[in-house]
């Protein structure tokens, strides 16, 4: 009925954000997919509700970065930036009444998001990142580069191969220029951590990291802060020991915060880590709309790794109905991915992930890490000895 | 919606390999009929659904298109685990990629389920001018460990539906003695083709 010439049209008015559609050519209109470009420059395909919800999302980011302005008259511009407040709601009890006001006030706010002009710099800060980069020479990062030019290692050879396979098609990041960038923070960073040097999935972080921070050194230092200070630790090193806990973790907490989905799932032998694998490994990037991905990092940045934890709980708490009459692993699936890819609203996620979902504790975290490590490390042990076996054999 | 006489059959099919070597590109290719040039690489695994249709029988395909990177490895058996058939995909442009899936088919063959079909496919043969991997090579290979093996290219569909026909038929033939694996049912098709990760 409708060809490519009039979807093309169609993406063309969305991009010039059309807000309200006739009711008449909206039911029309609402079952036909669309292609347009979001805030970040990703081509994003969906239906008309979808673009009707992602105008309603921009024009809440407008909303919201007039109270960022509000409070910055108010309270001195980078009020959010000094260290007592910065440094968060752990040293809670040592904060002296206003700043403690303050932190609660920050907290709130970035549980609402953070405008996008402003993001490179309320990362930078709360997250440590510039903090990390104080410590160190101010040439560090070009000294990095200059020195790891032209080494080849299996890392770098890694990296030049999943250069084109980020995010092919992005109108920056898939030119020579984004490439380069990419490159270079890829390989910077796989020098200065040679444990982890390259992991695929961190290819997909760092390209975020780049679209949003306004130079590629701050993103190789949000990189940094994220792996070494933000995540839990070796999630991305050699066998991916960290992300296995965190999987662990992940799958204890579904079954107390959502037994029935936990049970139904156990039952069909669906393990989570079969999807929330990615999830965990590049930070949703790969299955959330940009904005939402990036409004889940804000609260990253600031309340640390629990908050992947909270995002993933909420996705299946979300589609618990559909999800407990599914019979089929690939039905599962099929929900989660369909439920990722149209999450174009980040209120519905986030009001589930802590509304919803409820507290979890920064001390129970940690305990329920600590019980699973021992269990994985015996796993990955085992497993080791027996390729290794194998490779014996085959002498 | 299952025709008289003809079994539905509902098998996981599981393909490993090097990263690179072109695993994303040929289930895209048989389930969408298309190739990017450039695919997203595959983090965890992606997940696939498609039916194929013969003469003896309907197999419902739950694919399993797992990531490549060494470190990934940790993660396979979750997705090898139950498998009715598997796919060891090289790049015959690296000897490198051959070494690894000679160390995937010697995982297989201890670890996974016993009945487990094989094949190897050496993927991107249209890249004849940069071989390094000769098909004599690969076939000598696989006869030696009971695989079945083609040269397949994702790019040009050279052998990439006779690859999913053949491990359908293989399938078909086999299901009526092999119960793990497979489930037998009789739950309408919709929805043939799905997708997962690969936006």
């Amino acid at each position: 009925m409708f060809g490519t010439q009039s979807q093309r049209d169609l993406s063309l008015e969305f991009q010039s954000q059309i807000p309200i559609l006739r009711p008449s050519i909206h039911t029309r209109r609402a079952n036909l997919t669309v292609k347009f470009q979001d805030l970040y420059g990703f081509t994003v395909e969906g239906n008309v509700d979808d673009v009707n919800v992602l105008n309603e999302v921009r024009e809440k980011v407008r909303q919201q970065g007039r109270v960022w302005w509000s409070l910055e008259a108010n309270k001195g511009a980078n009020w959010y930036l000094q260290p007592s407040i910065s440094e968060g709601i752990a040293l809670k009890s040592s904060l002296k009444f206003s700043a403690l006001a303050n932190a609660i006030t920050l907290k709130r706010l970035i549980r609402k998001g953070i405008p996008p002009v402003l993001r490179p710099k309320v990362w930078f800060s709360l997250s440590g990142a510039a903090k990390k980069k104080s410590t160190v020479p101010e040439s560090y990062y070009n000294d990095l580069i200059k020195a790891t030019e032209g080494k080849v290692t299996p890392a770098t050879r890694q990296i030049d191969h999943d250069l084109p396979r980020t995010f092919p098609g992005h109108p920056w990041l898939d030119t020579p220029e984004g490439h380069a960038a990419l490159r270079r923070v890829l390989v910077g960073y796989s020098f200065r951590d040679s444990d982890v040097g390259y992991c695929q999935g961190l290819n997909y972080v760092a390209a975020l990291l780049l679209l949003v921070m306004k130079t590629e050194e701050d993103a190789f230092w949000m990189l940094a802060v994220l792996l070494e200070n933000v995540l839990v630790n070796d999630c991305y090193t050699n066998n991916l020991s960290g992300c296995h806990v965190e999987q662990r973790v992940f799958k204890d907490f579904l079954a107390k915060k959502c037994p029935r989905i936990a049970m139904h799932l156990e039952a069909m032998e669906f393990d989570v880590s079969l999807v929330a694998t990615e999830w965990f490994l590049c930070l949703f990037s790969k299955s959330l709309p940009s904005e939402t991905t990036l409004r889940v990092w804000d609260i990253l940045f600031y309340e640390g790794a629990k908050v992947i934890l909270h995002v993933a709980l909420a996705i299946f708490k979300m589609k618990e109905e559909q999800l407990l009459i599914t019979h089929h692993v690939g039905d599962v699936i099929s929900i989660l991915q369909r439920t990722t890819h149209h999450l174009f609203d980040p209120e519905e996620l986030l009001t589930v992930a802590f509304d919803k979902i409820g507290s979890m504790t920064t001390n129970n975290i940690s305990k329920q890490r600590k019980k699973q490590e021992p269990a994985v490390m015996k796993e990955l042990d085992q497993r080791f000895r027996r390729l290794n076996s194998l490779k014996l054999d085959d002498k | 919606m299952a025709r008289t006489g003809n079994k539905n059959i509902q098998a996981k099919l599981v393909l490993l390999g090097d990263m690179g070597t072109g695993k994303t590109s040929l289930v895209l290719r048989f389930v969408t009929g298309k190739f990017l040039e450039y695919q997203e690489s595959t983090i965890g695994a992606a997940f696939f659904t498609q039916v194929l249709s013969l003469n003896e029988a309907t197999i419902k395909f739950d694919i399993w298109d797992t990531a490549g990177q060494e470190r990934y490895h940790s993660l396979a058996p979750m997705y090898y685990r139950g498998a009715a058939a598997a796919v060891v995909v090289y790049d015959i442009t690296s000897m490198e990629s051959f070494v690894r899936a000679k160390k995937w088919v010697q995982e297989l063959q201890r670890q996974a389920n016993p009945t487990l079909i094989m094949f190897l496919a050496g993927n991107k043969a249209d890249l004849e001018e940069k071989r390094k991997v000769g098909f004599e090579e690969g076939e000598q290979y696989a006869k030696e460990n009971g695989l079945v093996f083609l040269e397949t290219s994702a790019k040009t569909a050279q052998n990439v539906n006779e690859l999913f026909y053949e491990i359908a038929k293989k399938l078909a033939k086999a299901s009526p003695s092999r119960p793990t694996g497979i489930k037998l049912h009789s739950r309408s098709q919709q929805n043939s083709r799905r997708m997962f990760c690969c936006s």
